[in-house]
Formats: structure tokens, sequence, C-alpha cells
């Protein structure tokens, strides 16, 4: 009995010992707060130490390291860079004004400009920035809220996001040039309007037998699928929060489009499945194209690379070879105005089509109102969005940068995707709380329209079985939309 | 009214002050020192807690112009904190009052009051569930009743929407509630959840209870061979975590998940287990899921009591011929209802605000019919789709104190009269 | 250890009722282990994406990700995890276990005047949603600088802890007080009997307690997530939770993984959880 009790005793004394050591070499203090104290231990007088909070994809790719380390050296002495060593969406709001938050915060324009409507983040001066010049006005737009008739600029913009469709350029039909390329534009014509992407989907999932897929994408998501509605008049507030405007214009024609292609898609779209599967789906061949965005180029990338290597090949080869079979354009820019993807092409006359209109982000650096170094930040932010890095952060991480410089340099997606920013194809979302209210019932609705589209396959009765049927759902939507912002509001 | 002497009224003013008198310096001492305590930390910050509980805040902060502003949340935290600190001294005092009077009454039957020690080790021994509450008591005060309180609280303010730090937040009365009953989509939302919520509370109880009584048995039976290792795959079941097993049900039937990829194999139409339509379905898988991941900690429990239960009774009952069934009905069951009925009720609780299963499972779906809810979810979600998703947190801590009150009314009848509460002593 | 063992001794016509018992647990067995097994063959799946799987099995099995897992420690600092989810857990399941069993035990011994009341309050408290009192915890943790402290939680946890004492009151509830008076009357002050009789007689609810306070550290993430602000500081729980969506294997791995010392714990103290009562009292 004793025997046993001290065995047990022995066993809790060991785990203790174990974990105490362990909080003892890291737990206690994070590592940020140990660079902070080594600073302080060795500068002599008091350095600056900023904590940057960067996003994740920037962090697993190095550019952050680059980054910083590259700031550090300029001002070295100075100022010292950290990384705030804390997960990507953090609530600034929460934590800043009580000492936790970082000081300069790279996030999404809608994210950083709800931060704005509190104060959580400082109002800045745009001529301390070098990169003033190169910017377009409508990344600017982006992060500007006005307040008493005065505008505030709240964020330095740094690269525009959109929804991508990436495709196997390895198999696309052999003979598209003749098939499939009937402008003779040398790009197939599925990647330029709907309905030929629509043909040629509905094309494979015949030949296949109901195993391969055309184009597969998130229907349930309002940031991939918000062409359908944007493209069709529809908008996200209008003068104020008041007009929701989602049921605006011919919305419902566009649903219905969206519907319809569902149909030829597979159940992955509905819920969901397909925004994890989709890299694999798109890389083993299963699905032609998938819709994400450009940051996720790498994730389909290494994907195709790793099938290729488990074929026999060596890294160097599989890595060049998926560089070149996975192609990443934007999305289809002719819709049909009637929303009939049906009707081939040739038989659409010019004023038929309605050009697409995606929704789009701006993401961009802002610097927290409780920090204690506004200068440093402020030295920082510019450092940050000069045209090295920014170019650097293009190379790294596929980012479409905002500075028109550095686009036209590096050209290919990144300048298309400025170009589209400049020419209105891309609709960004206005910088008000009231945003986040709209995200769940749209993906509600989203979802339900697409999977009407297979109760209608199964024989199910089905929802929306026209326009009207889709109007008035719209019309709910945004009902419910306005009654979560206003009836419980004050 | 006895005549008491002058240390008892000196007591009445100054804690303390009267156990010196009578030459009990450790505990006089000890007395002074917490009313020094209490003094200091009133003068340091406690008049002005107390103050911005009533107004929480006047200067509204402004981070750009670099103004820190009163932050209503926080005062409204520190304000309940000094209530709770001056309850406490208080309490003390009235203690320091009986104190002085018991030893008047003492000195006058005895000579001599015995000392510290010999008083500490009294009490202890006679007062033992004092000293053994104490820390427990303070732990729940602190965690759990503070917290409590506060959101009770925040119900009467405007805390929520636009009205959060810094800007300031206000007293509003019954506004919220108000509210809640003024729009018809509320209520009948809320009564829609309520519905299914006891369903659900009702049949994941059952289920995970019985479920695990019934294992439990099962691998009590003397023909099973190697226990240990039996009970050994509902136990690593337990180990994975919740979360982490709801996400992978979760997968397990999407669209995109291996179900679904042999159905769809076979020739089938892919199930929309989870799906917008799935209603019943997604109910039923719900439950299912929260069977599976808490039957393993009920069984646990039913051995854990099982092996309290007295072998001469089944030894008794086998002699007088009675069955294997009867045996269970009469002996076993009772026996294991009596001494798990408080679990079964916190179990109860516990399901009834089970936030996790559909939270994984289907989180984020606003269905017609519901405001801001969908068909499967729990009072729970939807108080969290109210106050964390849509940052109503005035209107949902005004929600969770209407479900708060029904269902403590509802769980403590049904305490009340259970006879693990009637007739603690059945098995004595 | 104790008495005479009773041995089942095969007889034939208890054939059919043994064999439907066991084809009952291994299907109940089956059950359990399934989808534990899933995620344990997903963690060993070489592409590290689910979606490469043919059903539930992968298309091909390497150790990976668990070098991954334990070396790739940039953006995933799995070890820090492992450690903290650890320190926590230890503390909290011993200061909880005690607090549990002392205040189960007082309530179900004792009898004194703010007894009942006591109970009907905690159980009220009990029904209290919890996330809701969320806020406020973390403004008190704020107040008193303890955020980005593995203590705070230890802190939340045990202090929680007393509230879940019914299950164990329901245990001491079965004990006869005989045990305990003839203790008193050998000389035996409060305090002795506690630490003498009681804990001794109440191993098997002393495991389950310390059981299920051990492993509740282990998947709880909503509080970890809001006190602990530095991913290194994180517990396993919240790291997962912030795995990429692409990373499933290795979100698999991390949960097989901390799955482990929950399950060593079980079979180290397994024997204990089936003593009975009766017995230990004998024993003394």
């Amino acid at each position: 009995m004793l025997r046993k009790k001290q065995v047990l005793c022995g066993i809790l004394a060991v785990i203790m010992g174990v974990s105490m050591t362990g909080c003892g070499s890291s737990g206690e203090k994070s590592e940020t707060e140990k660079k902070a104290d080594e600073v302080k231990a060795s500068g002599g007088e008091e350095m600056i130490v900023l904590r940057i909070l960067e996003n994740d994809t920037a962090k697993s790719e190095g550019y952050l390291d680059e980054l910083l380390e590259a700031f550090n050296k300029e001002y070295e002495g100075q100022i010292q860079a950290v990384d705030a060593n804390m997960e990507e969406y953090s609530n600034l709001a929460e934590n800043g004004p009580y000492g936790y938050g970082p000081d300069v915060i790279y996030q999404a324009n809608d994210k950083l400009m709800t931060y704005a409507e509190d104060k959580h983040i400082l109002a800045l001066n745009k001529e301390d920035y070098d990169c003033r010049e190169y910017i377009p006005q409508e990344a600017w737009d982006a992060f500007t809220m006005t307040i008493d008739g005065t505008q505030y600029l709240c964020g330095i913009p740094v690269n525009v996001q959109e929804p991508m469709l990436f495709y196997r350029k390895d198999l696309l039909p052999e003979n598209w040039e003749q098939e499939w390329d009937q402008d003779g534009n040398q790009v197939p014509d599925f990647l330029e309007n709907w309905n030929d992407l629509y043909a040629y989907s509905k094309s494979i999932v015949e030949e296949s037998g109901n195993s391969k897929w055309g184009l597969v994408a998130p229907c349930n998501d309002l940031y991939m699928s918000a062409g359908f509605l944007f493209s069709y008049g529809a908008y996200v507030f209008g003068e104020d929060t008041k007009d929701i405007g989602l049921a605006a214009g011919d919305a419902a024609t566009g649903m219905m489009a969206l519907r319809q292609f569902a149909g030829i898609m597979n159940e992955e779209c509905i819920d969901d499945s397909i925004k994890q599967s989709r890299y694999s789906k798109v890389a083993d061949g299963t699905y032609f194209c998938s819709i994400s965005t450009p940051d996720t180029y790498v994730l389909f990338h290494d994907r195709l690379a790793k099938i290729y290597e488990e074929e026999g090949i060596s890294q160097a080869e599989a890595d060049q070879k998926a560089a070149e079979n996975i192609g990443m354009v934007e999305l289809p820019r002719l819709l049909p105005a009637k929303g009939d993807l049906s009707v081939p092409s040739a038989d659409m006359e010019e004023k038929e089509w309605v050009s697409n209109v995606v929704m789009g982000g701006v993401n961009g650096y802002g610097i927290s109102a409780y920090t204690k170094h506004r200068e440093a930040c402020v030295t920082f932010v510019n450092f940050a969005t000069g045209y090295d890095l920014v170019k650097k952060r293009a190379e790294i991480l596929g980012i479409a940068p905002t500075r028109s410089d550095v686009a036209s340099d590096i050209g290919g997606v990144s300048g298309m995707i400025f170009e589209s920013l400049n020419e209105g194809h891309i609709y960004l979302m206005p910088s008000v709380k009231a945003v986040d209210q709209i995200w769940d019932p749209m993906q509600t609705l989203l979802s339900d329209v697409a999977k009407d589209a297979f109760r209608e396959r199964n024989g199910e009765t089905v929802k929306y079985p026209d326009q009207d049927a889709m109007q008035a759902a719209l019309e709910k939507v945004s009902k419910n939309i306005y009654d979560a912002i206003y009836t419980l509001a004050q | 009214m006895k005549k008491r002497k002058l240390p008892f009224w000196c007591s009445c003013v100054v804690m303390g002050s009267g156990q010196l008198m009578y030459r009990q310096w450790i505990k006089g001492l000890l007395y002074l020192g917490c009313l020094a305590l209490y003094l200091y930390y009133l003068f340091t910050s406690g008049i002005t807690d107390i103050i911005g509980f009533f107004t929480l805040g006047t200067v509204e902060g402004d981070p750009w112009l670099g103004i820190q502003g009163d932050d209503s949340i926080l005062m409204l935290l520190r304000g309940i904190m000094a209530l709770l600190v001056t309850a406490g001294a208080v309490g003390l005092h009235i203690l320091n009052i009986r104190d002085v009077a018991a030893m008047e009454d003492a000195l006058a039957r005895e000579k001599t009051l015995p000392g510290f020690r010999e008083i500490m080790r009294r009490f202890v021994d006679r007062k033992f569930y004092v000293v053994a509450l104490f820390l427990p008591i303070v732990g729940v005060l602190i965690f759990n009743v503070l917290p409590i309180l506060f959101m009770t609280l925040i119900a009467f303010t405007n805390y929520g929407g636009d009205i959060v730090p810094p800007k300031l937040v206000d007293w509003i009365g019954f506004d919220n509630f108000r509210r809640i009953f003024q729009l018809s989509e509320v209520k009948s939302t809320f009564l829609r959840i309520l519905g299914w919520n006891l369903l659900w509370a009702f049949t994941a109880t059952f289920l995970s209870y019985f479920g695990g009584l019934l294992l439990a048995l099962l691998l009590n039976k003397k023909c099973v061979r190697g226990k240990a290792f039996w009970r050994a795959f509902p136990i690593i079941a337990y180990a994975v975590p919740g979360f982490i097993t709801l996400l992978g049900f979760k997968f397990m039937f999407s669209y995109g998940g291996p179900i679904n990829h042999y159905i769809t194999a076979a020739g089938g139409n892919a199930i929309g287990f989870l799906d917008i339509d799935a209603g019943w379905k997604a109910r039923l898988i719900g439950l299912l899921v929260n069977t599976w991941i808490s039957v393993p900690t009920s069984m646990l429990l039913a051995t854990g009591m099982l092996s309290n239960m007295r072998a001469d009774l089944y030894e008794a009952a086998s002699l007088d011929g009675a069955g294997r069934w009867k045996q269970f009905t009469k002996l076993t069951l009772p026996f294991v209802i009596f001494s798990t009925t408080p679990t079964l009720i916190t179990s109860f609780v516990g399901n009834f605000n089970n936030f996790g299963v559909f939270y994984f499972l289907r989180g984020g779906l606003y269905l017609d019919g519901y405001f801001l809810a969908s068909d499967t979810d729990l009072l729970i979600n939807w108080l969290y789709n109210l106050s964390i998703d849509n940052n109503y947190y005035g209107i949902g801590a005004a929600v969770s104190l209407i479900i708060f009150v029904i269902t403590s009314i509802f769980s403590l009848y049904a305490y009340v009269n259970s006879s693990a509460f009637k007739k603690e002593d059945t098995y004595r | 250890m104790k008495t005479k063992k009773r041995r089942w001794t095969p007889r034939w016509k208890n054939v059919p009722e043994v064999a439907g018992t066991y084809v009952i647990l291994i299907a109940v067995c089956f059950i359990f282990f399934f989808p534990v097994l899933w995620l344990v063959l997903a963690s060993f799946s070489s592409s590290g994406a689910i979606y490469d799987f043919d059903g539930f099995f992968p298309a091909g099995y390497s150790l990976l990700t668990y070098q991954k897992l334990f070396t790739d420690t940039q953006m995933y600092d799995y070890p820090s995890w492992l450690r903290n989810t650890l320190f926590v857990s230890v503390f909290s399941c011993a200061l909880s276990t005690l607090l549990v069993i002392l205040t189960a035990y007082t309530m179900s011994r004792f009898r004194f005047r703010m007894r009942k009341p006591l109970m009907k309050t905690t159980l009220i408290l009990s029904m209290f949603p919890s996330f809701m009192g969320m806020t406020a915890v973390y403004l008190i943790m704020i107040n008193f600088n303890l955020i980005n402290n593995l203590w705070s939680l230890i802190l939340v946890y045990s202090a929680g802890a007393p509230m879940g004492y019914l299950v164990q009151k329901g245990y001491f509830d079965t004990i006869s007080n005989t045990i305990y008076e003839a203790a008193r009357i050998d000389g035996a002050s409060n305090p002795q009997v506690f630490t003498r009789i009681t804990l001794p007689i109440s191993k098997p609810i002393l495991v389950y307690t310390a059981l299920t306070s051990f492993a509740w550290p282990w998947s709880d993430f909503i509080l970890p997530n809001m006190l602990l602000k530095n991913r290194d500081l994180w517990t396993v729980a919240v790291g997962l939770t912030h795995l990429g969506e692409t990373e499933f294997s290795r979100f698999a791995a991390g949960a097989i993984f901390i799955a482990v010392p929950i399950v060593i714990l079980y079979f180290s103290l397994s024997r204990f959880l089936i003593t009975g009562v009766s017995e230990g009292a004998v024993k003394e």
C-alpha cells in the first residue's frame, strides 16, 4: 500500500518537475519580452521596441523575418521591430487599451476600419509616407472614414485581394485553340466568360460520367460568390447602413445564374468542404479549376508539386513543373445579363453581357492608438511600404501590390489585379462596423441557393424556382440584416 | 439583552480593540490588521470604485488625442469588487462583535481565556467545515459569483452595439428587457429554441447517463476478462479533446467527407447530413455525437460508484433467489440513481448549456423563422450569436438572465425534490 | 492485496451469454475506437491534407507529420504548447482535486446551518452559461495583471472546480458514518479524520476527479485563448484551433499526442478506480 503511494508521488513529482523546468525556460516570459529585455540590457540608453503584427502567411513564408531584419539594420541602435507573436486576428479593441496589443498591425481594410471607428488605430497623415504618389485613390478610399464631415486616413494600403480562378494548364483540352478560342486571342474562352466556363464544365462532367468536374467553387462564401450580386447592380450599404443594398438591381438574376452553375458542380460547393479540398482536388485533376484568394497560390502549387514528387521526379523539377501547370487568373470578365449561362457564347451579343465586379479587399498597415512610440511606428510603416519591401513582399507572397511602380515592374497577375482595382472591377467593402453583420445571413442564403440546384437534381421540392422567389429571399435577408443592425441597437 | 462591558462596545467601534483589552493579543491584532487593510483599500481606491459603480465613468476617452478616459466596464467590475470587499469587512466586523461577546460570556463562567493556539486548534476541529470551505468559497466568489453579478448588471446597461469602450456605458434600467419583449421575432425564436433545448437536454442526458451505466455494468460482469483493456477504449475516446472530436465528426459528415465518399462511390447521391435542410438529421447526429463524447465520463463515474456498492447486498439477493433483472432494478439501479442524482442534474444542466456540439457541427447558419439562429441551435448558441457575433452584450445578458431564471427554478425544483437531496442518509 | 478472489469458472449454459457480452463489447469498443483510429491514421498521412484520402484511409503513410510537429516550430510551437498545457494541467489537477474532495466531503459529512442554502446556491450558479462571464474573468485578470500568465488559468480552473462537487458528494453519501464515528471516538480530530480516513477510502472518486480535472485544460480553449496572447504561451488546444486549414495531419497528430498523457494517467490510476470503499475501510 505504502509503496504504491510512493510510486504515485514519484510519478507526480517527476511530471511537476518536468513542467516546472519547462515553464522556467520559456513559459513565464514570452520570447518577445525576453528580446525586449535583452535590448534594454545591451543598448545602454533605452531603445524603442515596436511590436509588429503581420499575417500568418507573411510569417510562415519568411517575409516577416526579412522585413524585420531589413528594418532593424537600417535603424540599428534607435528602433527595434519585433514580431508581436500574437494571433493574426487578435482583437485590438480587447487588448490594446490594456497594453497587450501590437504597435503596428497589418490587416484587411474592413477589419482595420472597424478598429478605426472606435479610434483604436490612429488617424495618419498621408504626407508622412513616400508611397503616397504611387497608390491609386481607390486603395486610399478603403482606409478613409468620415467623422463629422472630416475625412481621416487610418491605414496605409499595401496589397489588393480579389478571388482568383486557379486552373490546371496541363488539363486544358488539346484542341482548345480550335474549339474554345473563337476570338483567337490565345486565351481559352472559358477563362473569359462564364457561359463558356459553364459549357466547358458541363462537357467535363458529362464526358467523365460524373467523376470529374470543371469549376467547383465555394458557393456559400460571399467573398467568392459576390460577383453574382455586384455585377447585377447589388451593393453593400448605400447612402448609409439603413440601405442594405443586397437585393438591389437585378441581384436575383445573378443569384439564379449562381444556382444554375451550382447545378453542374459537386455537392462540396454547398458546405465548407470545398474550401479545404480545392487544393487537393485541383492537384489530382478531379476538378479542372476552383476559386480562391491569391495568397493561397502556394497551397495549390505545393499540393501539385507533392503529387509530381510522388510520381518520382526530383523536388526541384516537381516545383518547376507545378509552377508551369498551375494557372492563376482573374475570374472570367463577362457574365450574361439575362442570367442564363446555358446560352452558347456565340449567340450572345455584345450588349447581352455584363462585366464581372468581384468583391475585394485591400490589406494595409495601421498604427495602434495605444502605442507609446507613434513617431517610430510611422517610421516603420513608411519603411515597410517602400518600393523594395513591397516588391519583396510581392515576390515572396505572390500578392498584388497597390503601389503602381511595383505592380508595373512585376507585371503578370499582380499587374492585372492592380489594373482591375483601377478600372473598378473590384468592389471594396465599405469600411464600417455593420459589415460584420452581413456575412452569416448571406452565407446561409448562398448555401441555400447552391443546395437548391441539388434539390432540383434529386427531385426534391425546390425553394427558388424563379426570379420572384429569389428576389423575395434576397429581400428577406436584407431585412434580417437590417434587424440585426438596428432593431436591437439603441 | 445583557448588559455588556466596555471592551464589547470598543469592539463595536474599532474591530479588535475589545480583544486586545481582554489580552487576546494575536486575535486582536489580526482583527485590527484587517481593519487597517480595509481602510487603506477604501481610501486608496475603494471609494472611487464605489462611486464609479454608480456613474460608470464621466470622462470619455479619446485614444487619438491620448486622452485616457474612463473605462466603464472595468469600473463596473471594480465597483462590484469594492462592494464585495465592503460586504466582507462588515461580515468580519459582526464576527468580531460576536467574538467579544462570547469572550465575555466565557469569562463569566471561567476565570481565564484559552490561548490563541488552543482557540485555533479547537476552531479547526469543531468548525472544520468552515476551514474546509473557506478557500473553495472564496474562489467561487471571485471567479463565479463575481462574473455572474457582473453579467447580471450588464443586462441593465446599454453596453454593446456601438456603445463599447472608449465610449461610456450607462445604466438604462429595464430597457433591454422591454426591447426583447417588444420584438415578436425574438419572442418566437426564444420559444422555439427553448422547446428544442429542453428536448435536447432530456434526451442527451438520458442517453449519456444510461449509456454510461450500461457500459459500466457490462464491463463489471464477472465473465469479462481484461476489464482494464476493454475500459481503455472509451477512455481513449475520452482523452481526445471534445472540440477535436467534434471537428472530426463534422468533417466525417460533410459533403466532402468519407461517409459521402462511400455513398457516392456506391452510386448514391451525397447526403447533406448537416447542411441547411438537415433539420432533424442534424439534431440526431448531434445527439449521437454528444453521446459518444459523454458516455466515457459517465461510464467512469458509474464504475466508481458500482465499486462502492456492497457485495453483500448482491449475495443476500442471490441467496433469496432474485433473478438478474430483479437484482438490477431492485438493487443496482436505486443505488446508482441515488448516488448519481446530483450528477444527473449537473449533466442535465451541462447538456442544457452545451455550447460546443452545434457550434462546431453546424455553426454560422441563420435560418428562416429564427432570429439570428438555426433550428439546431440551443439557447446558449443563440446567446453567443447575439452577444459575441453581433456584439449585443446588453441584450445578450438580458436574454441569458431570463434563461438563467427559468432554468435555475426548474433545476432547483428537481434537485430539492430528489431523493439525493431529501434523504441523504439512505445508504449510511 | 485483498480478500479471496472469486474466479469466474466457465459453465456451458453461460456460453451464449458470454458470447453475446463479448459481441456487444467488441461493437462498443469499435464505435469508440474507430473515430480515434481514423485520427491516428490521418496523422500518419504522407500528404498532410485530408482530401487525398480514399474514404477513411490516407493514400500513403509517413512519419513526417510527427517530425514536423516537433521540429517545425517557427509558426506552430507545439513543444512549448505541450509544456504549457502540462504545467497548467498538473497544478490545476492537484489544486482542484484537493478543493473538490474537501468541499464534497464537508458537504456530505457535516450538518451546519448554511449547508442546504449553499447547496442550492451552487446548483443555481452552475446554471449560468459560462461564456457570458468570460468578459468579467478577462477584466479580473487584467485588473490583477495576470494576462499572459499561465497561473491565471490554474487559478480559474481550480477556483471553479468546487462547483462540480455534487458528483463527489454523491459518492461520500454512500459511505457509512460509522467509519468516521469510530475514528472520532478514538480521539481523532476532524482534520485527522479527513487525511487519515477520508482520503484513503475515496480513491475511486479521487481518481475520477483527478482524471477529469487533469483532462479539462487539455480540451478547453475559450479561456486560454482569451488570457494568453503570446503564441508561445498558448496551450495545445488553442494552438490546434489556429492551425492552417490544410494542416489536417498536423491537427490530428497534435490531437493524438495530447491524448497520450491522459491515457497513461488512466492506466496508472485505473486500479484505484475499482478498489471498493469497504475494502479500504477494512484495511485501515
